[in-house]
């Protein structure tokens, strides 16, 4: 009997704990990833520990509350996104009630209807969780069936529609019937292909400064000792434009004639914040995409205990050190490579992003930063398949001096499309704003150079992606020629 | 006619303009009234873009034209377009009230007749032109006040896409002729 009372002793004792450690982790603070009900999807799993990024509404919220506030955080990253893909299905279209009939089916106000997080066993790629026939829910009755609308379409079915490289649900800027019309005929590869805002950026020279003053101050005797970093500075576009290593390494004396100050001040790492003060929408774009994501600045902060533990009535009743005990972990600001979920290679598994990984902070050289950088990294086929290929080539021919500027591709060129705003053109670091689903890339990267109906078969055919596009495309997508069929009849 | 507080529907600016406009009290403005009055805001700014913008830079200065693909070809928005993207924005920021831009004869087949009141609205004011159908109807579980404002082709440009349109279903349409009708909402709960 007394063996009996002892477990169940222990037993109550056990939960007692397990429910109080479980509570504190949610209402007060503490690491919470034990508590994942699944895998975190791609990308967001970068950010799963700072549960309030997503899960805003506070504790106890209703169902209704929790999913209203839910939805609001997506749109905190993704709408400059949808807004830029002219969202063919955006949220407002749907939030009339003349479209009550379909929220029952499919309720496109939200993007949990799609798109439901940690539920690794049915989300397929782009973070989709409905089943590949969703397009039915809407398009398959009346006026909107489109199998009646188009006669092409009659003997369809819904699985192929955003998967066969004709639709997608939110980007259909370069898929839409008019623009497959007006780009018919365009030969596969322009004569002179060049890519224009490639050529713009290559054109814009760094600023030039007037001869830096040999009585400017540099840095300490030390940091000066290092003929690497000097060489490397001197041949970049930093030392171009009189950006000394005080601008960087200790900017708040940098104007200060003192080099007494400089040295005060020195830091042998400054933080890659330094760089934002000066490229402020390469940072922003960085912080967008996946590589600088942990910087985004709507990413959930650490929680502070003591408000969770005033909204339980303990603040104050507990020891500090326990109360320290309790506080979030501090969330990492880099993305690690060991983190990653495409294949990288093992050698750079203790690498984490910031500017200077890709860009040497000394160097800060561009042209290795738009290849080596990426492919030092990542190990997949289509990274490794790049050198050798065509689009290697013409990069290398421009390098060379040999080919004109903007007619080399490299992974940036397709990766990290250009921003132009008023005649500048800028490099966007968001790699998702031009990755999946890839017919993204069309408009603001393939277009430039090869023909519509090429550029799409090509995004549409696996194989040839793999191969860094070395071949033809042998997937025939059938969009184009429907389009044109129709037009002409 | 029921009556609901209009303190609810602080986001609708344009209709508060239309209250002021009036001299109605705030408080009490019926359904039909409030659907009215941001009808009186909608088709006049409309009608100011149409004329104003689109057909003074199009046709009588000739500088600029207005496309469907107004982006592609850095041309004006048609009046339709900028008449749905304000309903689309309005609908991003309230539920006070929606409206939509529709017809019995749709370029685009989303903009068909989804509802009864809609069909039964907007073939009235195809038959009593001039003539304003007011209803009421549940949907999604809410009952709602619906206002149906005939849309009349007040330009040749208007009927000559129209009737040219490759997704066009009427071919025939002729300036005077309602083309189709705006649908204005209201929650009554």
């Amino acid at each position: 009997m007394a063996r009996k009372a002892v477990a169940r002793t222990l037993c109550v004792a056990g939960t007692l704990i397990a429910t109080a450690l479980a509570a504190s982790w949610m209402l007060v603070g503490g690491d919470r990833r034990m508590l994942l009900i699944g895998e975190t999807s791609d990308a967001h799993h970068q950010i799963e520990a700072a549960c309030e990024t997503c899960h805003a509404a506070p504790p106890f919220a209703s169902a209704a509350e929790a999913t209203k506030a839910l939805n609001k955080t997506c749109r905190n990253c993704h709408e400059d996104g949808l807004r830029a893909a002219e969202d063919s299905h955006a949220r407002q279209l749907f939030r009339s009630p003349r479209m009550a009939v379909y929220w029952e089916r499919l309720d496109a106000r939200l993007c949990t209807a799609c798109h439901v997080e940690h539920r690794p066993e049915i989300t397929r790629r782009g973070a989709v969780t409905v089943a590949a026939d969703f397009c039915a829910a809407c398009h398959s009755e009346g006026d909107q069936d489109v199998r009646k609308a188009r006669p092409s379409h009659a003997g369809l079915t819904f699985d192929g529609c955003a998967s066969a490289g004709c639709h997608n649900y939110h980007d259909n800027r370069a898929l839409y019937e008019d623009f497959l019309v007006r780009q018919a005929g365009r030969p596969w590869v322009a004569p002179s292909p060049v890519h224009k805002l490639a050529a713009l950026s290559r054109a814009q020279k760094p600023p030039q400064a007037a001869a830096l003053q040999s009585s400017a101050p540099l840095a300490p005797a030390t940091a000066l000792a290092e003929p690497k970093a000097l060489r490397d500075w001197a041949g970049s576009g930093h030392a171009a434009a009189g950006v000394n290593c005080a601008a960087c390494h200790a900017p708040t004396a940098a104007q200060d004639a003192s080099r007494a100050a400089v040295e005060a001040q020195w830091s042998a790492a400054p933080d890659t914040a330094i760089c934002k003060d000066c490229h402020k929408a390469q940072a922003k774009t960085f912080a967008q995409g996946r590589h600088g994501m942990r910087r985004h600045p709507l990413v959930a902060p650490p929680r502070d205990p003591s408000r969770g533990l005033q909204a339980i009535g303990l603040e104050g009743l507990l020891p500090k050190a326990a109360a320290a005990w309790l506080a979030d972990p501090p969330q990492p600001s880099r993305m690690t490579v060991a983190e990653a979920r495409l294949p990288m290679r093992p050698e750079a598994a203790h690498e984490s992003l910031d500017c200077g990984t890709c860009h040497r902070p000394h160097a800060v050289d561009t042209e290795r930063a738009a290849t080596e950088a990426c492919t030092s990294c990542h190990d997949d086929a289509h990274s490794r398949a790049y050198f050798g290929s065509a689009h290697h080539d013409l990069w290398r021919a421009e390098l060379a001096g040999e080919a004109p500027p903007g007619t080399g591709v490299s992974c940036a060129t397709c990766h990290m499309s250009k921003l132009e705003r008023r005649g500048k053109v800028a490099t966007s670091h968001n790699q998702n704003a031009v990755l999946r689903p890839n017919e993204k890339m069309l408009r603001p990267v393939c277009l430039d150079c090869h023909g519509l109906g090429f550029a799409i078969n090509a995004l549409a055919d696996a194989d040839l992606v793999a191969r860094n596009f070395q071949g033809k495309p042998a997937v025939q997508v059938e969009s184009l020629e429907w389009a044109m069929r129709r037009a002409q009849d | 006619m029921q009556r609901r507080s209009f303190k609810s529907m602080n986001t609708a600016l344009a209709a508060a303009m239309a209250v002021a406009a009036v001299g109605v009290a705030a408080e009490g403005v019926s359904y039909r009234q409030a659907a009215d009055m941001l009808y009186l805001v909608m088709s006049s700014d409309r009608a100011v873009y149409a004329r104003k913008v689109v057909q003074r830079l199009t046709r009588d200065e000739q500088i600029l034209t207005a496309s469907e693909h107004f982006e592609d070809d850095a041309a004006l928005p048609l009046p339709a377009q900028m008449f749905r993207f304000g309903a689309e924005m309005a609908a991003d920021k309230t539920e006070d009230f929606s409206y939509s831009l529709l017809s019995l004869h749709p370029v685009n087949k989303k903009n068909g007749p989804g509802t009864d009141l809609e069909r039964e609205g907007l073939q009235f004011v195809a038959d009593y032109p001039g003539e304003n159908f007011y209803g009421e109807e549940e949907l999604g579980g809410e009952r709602y006040f619906a206002a149906v404002y005939p849309d009349v082709a007040v330009a040749e440009a208007c009927v000559n896409c129209h009737n040219n349109h490759k997704d066009s279903p009427r071919t025939d349409a002729e300036v005077g002729d309602v083309m189709g009708g705006v649908v204005i909402r209201i929650p009554m709960d």
